[in-house]
C-alpha cells in the first residue's frame, strides 16, 4: 500500500499503521456526526456516545457482535428501569444495579454464544464491551430527563449513527486514502466551523413544522 | 423547493435560536437566575411581581430530618430548585381526613411523610437536575384553579407561556395540561398548547403534543379555539417586566392565573422551546427580526408594539365575515367642523346612549358657537314630567327649527340625571376611516371623562369589542 511519508516517519517510529488510522479517522466521524446533528438533525446521546460506540464496533470482531452487545445493553436499562421504579432508589446506586444488571446479562450473552459455538463473540475483546456498557448511564439519564419513549429513539439513532460511522471507517478507500493523504483530515476545521455558524432548519425541523407551511 | 426557503425564512429553528438569540441576548448571569427557581423567585418578589409563595426548603439531609411537617397547609407542591422539564414536581391537593400526616395527590393516591422524605431525599441527590448535581428542594403554596379553566384542564393548573424579545411580546399559547401529560403542563410530555391571537388574547389553533393539529379536547365537544384569556394585557405586561427584571434578552416566560392573586410568574425560561410556533400556525423568526433594531423604553410601548406587530389576525377574520368593523369601547374619533376644521378626540362607545353627544367646549371648537348662543336665549320649559315630553318636543321644533342655520334639531334627553332638552347639530365624524353624517346633540360634558359618547344610532357598522 501507498503511504504518505509522514506516515511512514508514524510507522518507522513504531507505532502501529491501525492505530494511525483509527486516530485520524476520529476528527472524521465526529464531524459527521456533527452534520447530522446540525443540519439533518439526529440527536443520539450526544456526540461522544455514537462516536465511542463507533470504534467499539471497530474493535469487536465484526458488526453483529457490536450490535448484539448495544441491544443487550439498552434492553437492559429499559428491563432495570420498570423492576428498580417500585424501590424508589437514589440516582447514582440505582446507575450502579443497572451496571450490575448489565455486565451479568453481556456475560450471559458471551456464554450463549460460547454455547453455539459463536467464537467471536466470546473473543470481543473485553474494552469495546466496557465502552458499550457505560452508555447505560447515557440511557437513564435520557429515560429520567425525557422519558422512556425518547430514550429509546435517542438509542435507536445512537445505533444507527454508529452503524453508518462503522462503515466509514472501514470503508477501504477511505483508508487508502488517508494514507496517502493525511493531511485531508484538516479539512474538518473549517467543516466544522462552518456547522457552528450554521443557523438555518434542521431537515427534521421541515418535518416538525410542516404544518405551519400551509399557514404562511 | 422554494416553500421549503419559505418555511426557513419564517421558522425559527434550534441552530438559529441557540445561536443567534440564546447565546448572543442571555447571558450566563441571566441564564443561571432563570435556572435557578427560587433565586428568580426571591428577585421577581422583591420587584413586587406575584409569584407562587415560598413556603420552606430543605437543602440537607439534615435540614430533611429536623423538618417540621406541621408546618404545610394542606395543600402544596414540592419542587426541585434546578428541576426541568416539569419533571420531580409533586402537587398534594389536600390532607387527609382520617389518617395522620398523609396528604392526597392528583390522581387521589395518598402520600406519608415517608414518601415524601425519599421524594425530597431524591431531590437533593440531583436526580431531576440532568448534571446529577445536589439540588435544593422546596414547598410553594398550590396556586388556585381559575374556573374558566376547569373545564378544559385535566388536574393540574394550565399557564400561559409568552415569548418576550427586546421588550416586545412576540407569542403566546396557553398551555393546557392533559391526562397524558398527567397533570403537567409541558408538550412534550402531552399536554395541549392553543396558539393565543396577541392582540386580543383570543386562543386560536391548538396542537396536542407535539404534532397533532386539534379543534376539541380529545373525548369531548369543548372547543380550543375562542377562548378569552382573562387580565391578557396585564399578562403581556407582566412578561415584559419579567424581561426587565430577568435581563433574559430572549425570555419564555410562563404565567398562571391564580383565583386570588391573579397573574403570577411560576417559572422564566432562557431557552424557550419552539412547539409555540406549531400551536399558533406561525413562524418567530420573522417576528424577531421585525423588533431585533427597535428602541423600545416602556412595557406600555412594548405591548403595544406586539400586539400592533403580530396580533389582530382574529379581529380581521371578524371583519371579514361581519362585515363590519370591531373597534373598542373607547376610540379615537375625527370630526369635522363647520369650516372643515378637523379636530381628534377620545370618544366613548357608549351602547346605552341612543344617540351622540359632544361637549359645548368641544362644539364651540367646531365651529357651532353662534348656535349655542341663540339656542341658550331661548325659552326653554323647566319642570315637565315624563308624559309631557313628547309634547314638549314637538313644540319646540315647531316653534324653532329653522329659525337658525346651524339647528338641526331640538331634541329631549333621557339620562342619568333626569331629562334634558338639548340642540342638534349636523355633523361629519370619522370612526375607523368610516365616515358617518349624522346630527349629534351638545351638552355641558365637562365633569365627565370623555368629550364626546358615540350611542346606538351611529354604531351599526361596528362591532364592539369591550377588551380592545
Amino acid at each position: 500500500m501507498q503511504t504518505s511519508p509522514i506516515i511512514d516517519f508514524f510507522l518507522h517510529q513504531g507505532v502501529p499503521f491501525e492505530t494511525v488510522i483509527l486516530i485520524l479517522m476520529l476528527p472524521i466521524i465526529a464531524t459527521f456526526i456533527a452534520f447530522l446533528r446540525q443540519v439533518v438533525g439526529i440527536k443520539a446521546f450526544g456526540i461522544y456516545a455514537p462516536l465511542i460506540v463507533t470504534f467499539a464496533f471497530l474493535a469487536t470482531n465484526g458488526l453483529k457482535y457490536g450490535i448484539a452487545i448495544f441491544v443487550t445493553v439498552i434492553f437492559t436499562g429499559m428491563l432495570m428501569r420498570f423492576v428498580l421504579k417500585p424501590f424508589r432508589l437514589l440516582y447514582l446506586p440505582r446507575v450502579a444495579l443497572m451496571l450490575t444488571a448489565v455486565a451479568i446479562l453481556i456475560l450471559g450473552v458471551l456464554v450463549i454464544g460460547g454455547e453455539f459455538r459463536r467464537t467471536g463473540l466470546a473473543a470481543v475483546s473485553i474494552f469495546p464491551i466496557l465502552i458499550m456498557i457505560t452508555i447505560v448511564e447515557k440511557f437513564v439519564a435520557v429515560q429520567i430527563e425525557k422519558g422512556d419513549l425518547a430514550a429509546i429513539k435517542l438509542a435507536i439513532e445512537t445505533l444507527i449513527i454508529s452503524i453508518v460511522g462503522f462503515f466509514i471507517a472501514s470503508s477501504h478507500t477511505l483508508i487508502n486514502f488517508l494514507a496517502l493523504y493525511p493531511w485531508i483530515v484538516l479539512l474538518t476545521i473549517p467543516i466544522n466551523i462552518m456547522l457552528g455558524k450554521w443557523t438555518g432548519l434542521r431537515v427534521s425541523e421541515y418535518f416538525r413544522f410542516h404544518k405551519i407551511m400551509k399557514n404562511l | 423547493m422554494f416553500e421549503f426557503f419559505k418555511l426557513n425564512r419564517q421558522i425559527l429553528g434550534m441552530n438559529c435560536r441557540n445561536l443567534e438569540y440564546i447565546r448572543p441576548f442571555n447571558r450566563s448571569r441571566a441564564k443561571k437566575l432563570a435556572d435557578n427557581k427560587l433565586l428568580s423567585k426571591k428577585i421577581l418578589k422583591k420587584n413586587n411581581i406575584s409569584v407562587p409563595k415560598l413556603l420552606a426548603k430543605i437543602s440537607s439531609l439534615q435540614e430533611l430530618e429536623n423538618f417540621n411537617w406541621q408546618s404545610l397547609p394542606e395543600s402544596f407542591a414540592l419542587k426541585p430548585n434546578r428541576g426541568f422539564g416539569g419533571e420531580g414536581i409533586l402537587v398534594v391537593y389536600g390532607k387527609k381526613k382520617d389518617i395522620n400526616d398523609t396528604w392526597i395527590k392528583a390522581d387521589r393516591t395518598l402520600i406519608s411523610i415517608e414518601d415524601l422524605k425519599t421524594h425530597i431525599r431524591n431531590i437533593l441527590d440531583g436526580s431531576f437536575s440532568l448534571s446529577g448535581t445536589p439540588d435544593i428542594a422546596f414547598f410553594e403554596e398550590r396556586l388556585q384553579l381559575l374556573k374558566l379553566f376547569k373545564p378544559y384542564c385535566y388536574k393540574g393548573i394550565p399557564d400561559i407561556r409568552v415569548i418576550v424579545f427586546n421588550k416586545v411580546p412576540l407569542m403566546a399559547m396557553l398551555r393546557l395540561p392533559t391526562k397524558a401529560s398527567s397533570g403537567k403542563a409541558n408538550l412534550q410530555q402531552g399536554a395541549i398548547g392553543v396558539g393565543i391571537d396577541i392582540a386580543t388574547g383570543t386562543t386560536t389553533t391548538a396542537v396536542l403534543g407535539k404534532n397533532k393539529m386539534i379543534d376539541y379536547i380529545p373525548g369531548t365537544r369543548l372547543l380550543l379555539s375562542g377562548i378569552k384569556i382573562p387580565y391578557w394585557n396585564d399578562i403581556l405586561k407582566l412578561s415584559v417586566r419579567a424581561q426587565e427584571i430577568s435581563n433574559l434578552g430572549f425570555l419564555g416566560a410562563d404565567i398562571a392565573i391564580d383565583k386570588i392573586n391573579g397573574p403570577t410568574i411560576i417559572e422564566l425560561n432562557a431557552r424557550p422551546g419552539l412547539s409555540i410556533q406549531i400551536a399558533n400556525l406561525s413562524g418567530l423568526k420573522r417576528r424577531l427580526e421585525k423588533v431585533k433594531d427597535l428602541k423600545i423604553k416602556t412595557i406600555e410601548k412594548g405591548v403595544r408594539v406586539g400586539k400592533d406587530l403580530f396580533g389582530g389576525e382574529i379581529e380581521e377574520e371578524l371583519e371579514e365575515i361581519s362585515g363590519r368593523r370591531v373597534i373598542g369601547t373607547v376610540e379615537k374619533v375625527k370630526l369635522i367642523g363647520k369650516d372643515g376644521q378637523e379636530i381628534e378626540v377620545e370618544a366613548k362607545i357608549d351602547t346605552g346612549a341612543y344617540s351622540t353627544s359632544i361637549d359645548v367646549e368641544l362644539a364651540k371648537q367646531l365651529g357651532f358657537e353662534d348656535v349655542l348662543n341663540y339656542f341658550s336665549t331661548l325659552d326653554l320649559p323647566k319642570d315637565f314630567s315624563r308624559e309631557e315630553v313628547k309634547q314638549i318636543e314637538e313644540d319646540l321644533r315647531k316653534k324653532y327649527i329653522g329659525q337658525h342655520s346651524d339647528l338641526a334639531d331640538i331634541t329631549a334627553v333621557y339620562s342619568s340625571h333626569g331629562v334634558s332638552i338639548r340642540p342638534k347639530i349636523s355633523l361629519k365624524i370619522i370612526l375607523d376611516n368610516i365616515e358617518i353624517f349624522t346630527q349629534v346633540n351638545i351638552t355641558e360634558r365637562k365633569e365627565l371623562n370623555k368629550e364626546m359618547i358615540i350611542g346606538k344610532k351611529n354604531l351599526g357598522k361596528f362591532l364592539i369589542d369591550v377588551n380592545k
